[in-house]
């Protein structure tokens, strides 16, 4: 026994001296001191208790031969269930002497002693006696406790009365209630991220001189859970859990939208979504009946998982992968349970089959997302998402859209008789008709005026062109038909005779319209792998040109117009070459004007046939262009300058030549729509409007904002689950398909719930499940107590800690869910408990007796996140953003930390500028290949996967973080400029920046510490004003004109170090 | 860990209030400072109990990662066989319809490619090495083991990488770094026990990712430090501008004293660890800038090295620090050298590699023989994977390429209790399977924990209710008998 308690004292000590955390590994340890204190003395009177004191014993030592895994139980022996383990002769109840496994335990025989040397496990000679014990005294087994549903213990109704209960079998007390200063910091940073201001902490102790504490009190927690700022830091939580980021992981690691659900998850926080909707909308929002786009993005908890793009990857290995992560995560945050470990085997210490996790897992396996994602953004399924703001500008944009067509449309009607008129004078104008000579060597003639089936036909040789990629769109080009090409639209042309040589003339001709923007081939023959090799039309911008290209670009030619083509408005571009191989041998006519040459390239000596075929919209690889065209022709020959003027015909002028009898509908519908488009000043005035609204709403459309949902596929298509041998995905026992399905320990799924997600999510959710509440309430305790009841919050099966108050953690699951899942509700009863109030200060006793706070005989004193740290100091030099919720910011970050890791070391780190440098710090971009360094410094988990307890250590890695991040420079800067300009008085800015910062004001030792550093300060700047100018130039934030430097910096320096103070970094 | 170090440390903490001046002083004495990193007593970061768990062979270690899956073909798992199968299909009955990455998977035809170098026998193990490529491995070559029975079940970049630095194909778990951290402390408060170096290579590069020096479960204070050429070379390690050393010191003692007054207020022993990470922050910030600076290496150490050793992120560059830095108690560095992934145009893309990283790893090996460390400095080199017999695309005269390989590949070892001129496991005459000693990643990993005086199977964490270790909790690992001197 003295050997285990040096133990304890050394574990705690090593981690007390050199901050190790709280490490799962001294679980067993303290399991062992946990035994001691409650069962009193090992010689205690009390009998000994199975899941408290046998279970952890046996479980540890035992159960990876002797326990519910069959494939791998030795000897045939089970020593998890009582009748085997007697029937196996192991134990023989009330007879420890006549028992094998008393036997075995004390042999001091290699071959006999259990556990096996080689197994690295022993039993202490402590853990033997206990074992004797029990066997002596009956060997009672007891379910294990977290499988049992959770009932309220009558001996005590509240959370200090089972704490006091504890206590007072060491005996040890409790520890005053903490000042009003120390209790609303703690709070304001449990419930809100951030610490109070100091006019809140005066508020709440004119509230206590008037009220009294606990009226007090309990009007502040009020105040705290109806601010934004709540579901922010309980979201915080949350995205560990539901391994959130913005960056897709692996290979790649790409970016990806999904800060849409962290605010549905903000947002469910903040209207105290009862804790089962909040579990049923993530697990299967998308199954429920008329789900809403909220309830699907809910669903996107089960997309954020790591996803790889990698180009080798096998997708089906990947989207086992994926599923097994749902599996593992969903386990882990719901049900407390290591289910994972029965992928690949029966688990060695659950009552989890591996037929039973593959039933787990059939839920999660009929997914529609694809195994291979996608490197650039959401990969399907997806849903819009549109923001607020958005939607009032759509709508209103909407609204205008409509009404400019009304108008247009009434204006028409009543200007037909204007039209009549004006289609008579035109025609009399016109006279007789006009016929345009037609050029010789036409070679090539896409006329473009089909209206659907996705092909276009050249009606000098009748070859078709086929749509290969993008949409269909037709346009109009006064009243003829034309094709737009929306930028990913091309058509392929089968033809294999259109032959562009380098030293034969051509003439390219074609009408089109340009945004101005987008650059890109009209047409091309062009092999773009083959260094460019071929010829196309090309738009540059706002100019208009050709390549022709042997090898791009050392044997190459290349012309574009000086002259600027009109933005949206149909030109007509003739482009002529004659053989030459010189870059004047290109003429440009843009509407039959000659433009000058801008000259790119003008190399070209080899010959430019290539392999490639035809196209329309691009080259054979990319250069896409957006735009409208029509009437494409390419002519063997460079047209002479007077074919070039009378090209191309006028077809209004043509329509308009016709006798008004002999004119067609079609004609008379182009006349009107010339006339309404060109003449008619008021329908023009009304479709500039239309036009306007159209782009804008277009543009707000253009890059529309999606998160990524959980989706099933169709009840035909169902994915048939089965057992994969060794959980290898290319394994399957195929004679073996298993249903989904809930593992038979636990309870079973609900009568009518359907065989799909949202059964799961119901059967989780049932208010006598023994474990959803519990490791719900475990965790929210270890938010506020820095550590859980059951101090292994991933695992409540027979290898994690037994609770250290179970009576406690049981009253306050029932509690829970009879209060309808009513997280406000237990979190307020949790706070406002005299255990929550505790002082901090712990009396040598209570350090002596309860070192790891094991029965809450004080409150946790610990370092505070590290997005509080950053968040704080933000918030009190009054940086702070106020903004909830919005797309990942991109704050101060360190040169290279991206491009230095990622593929192809290209990938830059963009900062962002103003306010964005200042959100908190939950809002920061996180990349998880390469996370916020200053972040994983304090322990912030990568998020490449669910982590629901974090570590907590102290490094000088931190220090440094603290003390030089320009972030923290610059808020030391801005909290100096804030007491300087509040307050004249030394004395009185001191304790401004201590009551900001750890929301007391300053004692005298402190007072003379920092005066007397204060002048130090200040006579170092005097020495060199430089380096005051420079210190105050760290940080995009402009500095206060009117402090004088040499004061702002040696103030920002005694700031840096009251943001630097162990209490400013603590929560106490 | 011995008995006087416990004792001390517990007197320390049981004497109270008294013994928070007196452990600050003892940190904030300069005079101090050299003693603390001789003397292990004192060392804050001791690693657990019980470790090494016998006696070690190496004090620490180097690991030259080639990023990207050199080719063992063409480097040291060489056969003179394999010039007479040059051009011809690879026999189905060596590929016996194996998985092959999604990058070659559809190629009809697989062409066998015999190096495009010239080999030759070297040292009195009369090995093969690359003459072209790896003269200078070459001239150590009876210094080092080849394991060319290496394998591994990974045939992608991020799976494989992940797999080999964690022992796990997922996400999640602890690199073999901090689990040396963990188990065997840190030798240097003034610096972190585990540092990471990247250095560029000219090939296709692949990402590199935080997890393949993290801590996975692990607390963070285990994570690898990256140390970085450009700028400042750990995070956040300067002062801001217009703040000196003289100005932080003055501050610090100040901080110092304020913290101090807490301490005397909550008896909280965490207050304490924070002044001391202060100090420690403090003294970093001379000394790593100090291990950076090679300009007091003498000329004949750089000149191994070569003249890249000049250029800050060089490979070898970094080499040097390397060497610098276990020199002064660092545990374990790792130096990532980028670009091994030659798909296409391996001839041209596989030499500059070489070129980068040749001289400068037959220099490491050398030096630390010469400032007598390679006694007890353990050094590995290798990748995640290796490579394929067969082209991906087409074979021409003078250009191939190849896709990954797990079935077989070569690593080497050097130092510490490692045999000397010596070559272990053998593949077939493709180069494709293992006929002889298969070595898995794990087997690696054991050996080199064994190296460094641990059980693989005693060095574990309990987390999620198994005692987790960078072996794996199921499979076996066994350490490379073979190659131990």
């Amino acid at each position: 026994m003295n050997l285990e308690l040096t133990d304890i004292s050394w574990a705690h000590h090593a981690r007390t001296l050199i901050a190790f955390p709280a490490l799962p590994k001294q679980a067993a340890t303290l399991v062992v001191l946990l035994g001691l204190l409650f069962s009193g003395n090992l010689v205690a009177d009390d009998k000994l208790d199975f899941n408290r004191d046998i279970r952890p014993i046996l479980s540890d030592n035992c159960f990876l031969c002797h326990g519910p895994a069959a494939s791998t139980r030795a000897a045939e022996l089970r020593l998890d269930k009582r009748e085997p383990a007697i029937a196996a002769n192991a134990i023989k109840p009330g007879n420890p002497s006549e028992s094998d496994l008393v036997d075995r335990i004390f042999s001091d025989d290699p071959d006999s002693i259990m556990p096996p040397p080689d197994s690295n496990k022993k039993l202490t000679s402590r853990q033997k006696e206990i074992l004797k014990r029990w066997i002596k005294e009956g060997a009672e087994y007891q379910q294990h406790w977290s499988f049992v549903s959770p009932e309220r213990q009558p001996e005590a109704s509240s959370i200090d009365q089972f704490v006091a209960k504890k206590l007072s079998t060491v005996p040890l007390n409790g520890t005053p209630p903490a000042q009003p200063e120390t209790l609303i910091r703690r709070v304001t940073f449990d419930l809100n991220g951030i610490p109070p201001t100091p006019a809140e902490v005066q508020q709440f102790k004119n509230d206590i001189g008037g009220r009294g504490i606990d009226a007090a009190y309990q009007t502040l927690v009020d105040r705290l859970l109806a601010r934004n700022a709540y579901g922010e830091r309980m979201a915080l939580a949350w995205l560990d859990a539901a391994r959130y980021g913005d960056s897709s992981v692996m290979h790649a690691d790409g970016p990806r939208d999904m800060w849409p659900w962290r605010d549905w998850v903000i947002n469910a926080y903040n209207t105290n979504m009862p804790f089962d909707q909040f579990t049923i909308e993530q697990l299967a929002g998308d199954l429920l009946p008329n789900a809403t786009v909220e309830q699907k993005i809910a669903s996107g908890f089960n997309r954020n998982h790591a996803t790889s793009d990698e180009g080798g990857a096998f997708a089906e290995e990947l989207r086992v992968e994926y599923v097994v992560d749902r599996v593992k995560t969903t386990s882990t945050v719901w049900l407390g349970l290591t289910m994972e470990c029965s992928q690949c085997h029966d688990h060695k210490y659950d009552p989890i089959s591996q037929e039973e996790y593959y039933q787990f897992f059939a839920y999660f396996n009929n997914t529609t997302d694809p195994g291979m994602q996608t490197r650039n953004g959401n990969q399907s399924p997806t849903v819009r998402v549109i923001p607020t703001e958005l939607r009032t500008q759509l709508d209103s944009l909407q609204l205008s859209i409509e009404a400019a067509k009304k108008k247009l449309a009434e204006r028409k009607d009543a200007a037909e008789p204007e039209f009549l008129t004006w289609v008579d004078q035109a025609s009399q104008k016109v006279g007789v008709k006009i016929k345009n000579a037609e050029p010789t060597g036409l070679t090539q003639w896409y006329p473009l005026d089909e209206t659907t089936g996705n092909k276009l036909t050249n009606s000098v040789s009748g070859a078709i062109a086929n749509k290969e990629k993008g949409k269909w769109q037709n346009a109009d080009r006064s009243g003829t038909k034309a094709l737009d090409l929306n930028g990913k639209t091309q058509f392929i042309s089968n033809e294999k005779t259109i032959e562009i040589k380098n030293d034969q003339p051509f003439s390219f001709a074609a009408w089109i319209k340009t945004d101005g923007k987008s650059s890109g081939a009209v047409f091309s023959r062009m092999d773009v792998p083959q260094a460019y090799r071929g010829y196309d039309m090309w738009v540059q911008g706002r100019s208009i040109g050709t390549h022709v290209v042997n090898t791009w670009p050392s044997n190459a030619l290349k012309a574009i117009s000086v002259d600027q083509l009109k933005i949206n408005t149909w030109q007509h571009v003739i482009i002529t070459y004659d053989g030459s191989q010189k870059a004047k041998g290109v003429k440009i006519h843009i509407d039959g004007k000659l433009s000058d040459n801008a000259v790119e390239a003008d190399t070209l000596d080899g010959a430019t046939e290539t392999t490639a075929a035809f196209k329309i919209g691009s080259r054979s690889q990319g250069a896409n262009w957006r735009g409208g065209v029509d009437d494409i022709r390419i002519y063997d020959r460079a047209l002479s300058t007077k074919e070039i003027n009378s090209f191309p015909g006028n077809p209004i002028e043509h329509i308009l030549s016709i006798p008004p009898n002999e004119r067609q509908a079609a004609q008379i519908n182009a006349l009107k729509q010339h006339f309404f488009s060109t003449v008619d000043q008021d329908s023009m005035t009304i479709a500039s409007q239309l036009a306007e609204a159209n782009s804008k709403q277009q543009a707000l459309n253009a890059k529309p904002l999606t998160t990524m949902v959980m989706q099933d596929n169709p009840a035909d298509k169902m994915r048939t689950t089965y057992i994969l041998e060794r959980g290898q995905y290319d394994s399957p026992q195929e004679e073996k398909p298993v249903n989904a399905g809930v593992p038979a320990a636990l309870p079973p799924l609900p009568e009518l719930a359907p065989t799909n997600r949202l059964g799961l999510a119901q059967w989780l959710t049932q208010p006598e499940h023994p474990l959803t509440a519990r490791v719900a309430v475990n965790r929210y305790w270890m938010m506020l107590f820095g550590q859980g009841l059951v101090r292994t919050p991933g695992d409540f099966g027979a290898q994690g800690m037994p609770p250290t108050h179970p009576e406690l953690l049981d009253w306050l699951a029932v509690e829970f869910v009879e209060s309808g899942w009513d997280v406000k509700h237990l979190l307020k009863l949790m706070v406002t408990s005299g255990t929550y109030r505790q002082s901090s200060r712990r009396s040598s006793l209570q350090q002596q007796q309860d070192p790891e706070n094991l029965l809450l005989s004080y409150s946790p004193r610990f370092r505070l996140q590290g997005e509080f740290i950053r968040d704080q100091a933000l918030f009190v030099s009054g940086l702070l953003t106020d903004q909830t919720g919005g797309a990942s910011v991109k704050p101060y970050q360190p040169p290279n930390i991206w491009n230095e890791v990622s593929l192809n070391g290209g990938l830059r780190y963009r900062q962002d500028k103003g306010k964005n440098l200042y959100r908190k710090s939950m809002y920061t971009y996180w990349k998880r290949s390469a996370p916020m360094p200053n972040m994983m410094i304090f322990d912030s988990p990568s998020r490449e996967k669910c982590v629901i307890q974090r570590a907590r250590t102290n490094t000088p890695l931190q220090a440094l973080v603290t003390l030089n991040d320009p972030q923290f420079v610059e808020a030391a800067r801005k909290l100096a400029e804030r007491i300087l300009t509040e307050s004249a008085e030394t004395s009185t800015r001191i304790d401004s920046a201590y009551q900001l910062c750890t929301s007391r004001k300053a004692n005298s030792r402190e007072h003379v510490v920092i005066k007397n550093l204060l002048e130090d300060e200040r006579r170092r700047f005097t020495e060199s004003p430089e380096n005051a100018k420079q210190f105050l130039a760290v940080g995009e934030s402009p500095k206060s004109a009117s402090i004088s430097e040499i004061d702002l910096a040696a103030w920002s320096v005694i700031c840096q170090m009251i943001l630097n103070l162990d209490e400013t970094l603590t929560r106490n | 860990m011995n008995f006087e170090t416990e004792s001390r440390r517990r007197f320390l903490m049981r004497s109270g209030n008294g013994v928070g001046a007196m452990a600050l002083s003892t940190l904030i004495n300069p005079s101090l400072v050299g003693s603390l990193n001789a003397n292990e007593q004192n060392r804050s970061h001791p690693g657990l109990p019980q470790f090494p768990n016998f006696a070690p062979k190496a004090k620490r270690i180097i690991y030259l990662f080639r990023a990207g899956g050199p080719s063992h073909i063409d480097t040291f798992d060489y056969k003179p066989e394999m010039r007479k199968f040059h051009g011809e299909e690879l026999p189905d009955s060596i590929r016996q319809g194996q998985r092959l990455t999604g990058m070659t998977s559809g190629q009809k035809s697989f062409p066998c490619v015999a190096p495009m170098f010239q080999f030759e026998k070297f040292g009195e193990h009369q090995t093969w090495v690359n003459k072209d490529l790896l003269p200078n491995t070459a001239s150590i070559v009876d210094k080092i083991s080849i394991v060319k029975s290496m394998y591994t079940e990974a045939v992608n970049h991020d799976p494989a990488i992940t797999y080999i630095n964690t022992g796990v194909q997922q996400q999640g778990k602890p690199t073999l770094g901090s689990w040396l951290s963990y188990g065997l402390g840190s030798e240097n408060d003034n610096m972190p026990a585990y540092i990471v170096m990247i250095s560029r290579g000219r090939g296709q590069l692949q990402a590199l990712y935080d997890r393949l020096w993290g801590s996975g479960f692990l607390p963070s204070k285990h994570q690898g430090v990256k140390l970085r050429s450009n700028g400042e070379p750990v995070l956040y390690l300067n002062n801001p501008p217009g703040i000196d050393r003289v100005g932080r010191r003055r501050m610090l003692d100040s901080l110092n004293e304020l913290n101090q007054g807490t301490y005397d207020k909550f008896s909280d022993p965490e207050t304490q660890a924070r002044i001391s990470q202060f100090e420690m922050a403090f003294r970093m910030q001379t000394e790593v800038p100090g291990l950076m600076d090679i300009s007091q290496e003498p000329q004949h150490v750089k000149d191994l090295y070569g003249p890249e050793v000049e250029k800050p992120g060089s490979f070898a560059r970094n080499c040097l620090l390397a060497r610098r830095m276990v020199a002064k108690g660092v545990r374990y560095v790792q130096l990532f050298h980028r670009g091994w992934d030659q798909h296409g145009s391996l001839p041209v893309k596989l030499t500059q590699q070489c070129q980068d990283i040749d001289r400068p790893a037959a220099a490491l090996i050398r030096d630390l023989e010469q400032q007598g460390m390679l006694d007890d400095t353990l050094v590995v080199w290798g990748g995640e994977f290796g490579r394929t017999i067969y082209s991906q695309g087409k074979l021409t005269k003078d250009d191939h390429g190849r896709d990954h390989h797990g079935r077989c590949f070569s690593m080497w070892m050097a130092g510490a209790g490692i045999k000397r001129g010596y070559e272990y496991g053998a593949t077939d005459e493709h180069s494709y399977n293992i006929t002889e000693n298969p070595t898995h990643i794990r087997d690696l990993n054991a050996t080199i924990l064994h190296q460094l005086g641990i059980d693989h199977k005693k060095l574990t964490f309990k987390f999620q209710g198994l005692d987790q270790r960078l072996t794996g909790v199921e499979e076996e690992a066994h350490v490379i008998k073979g190659i131990l001197a």
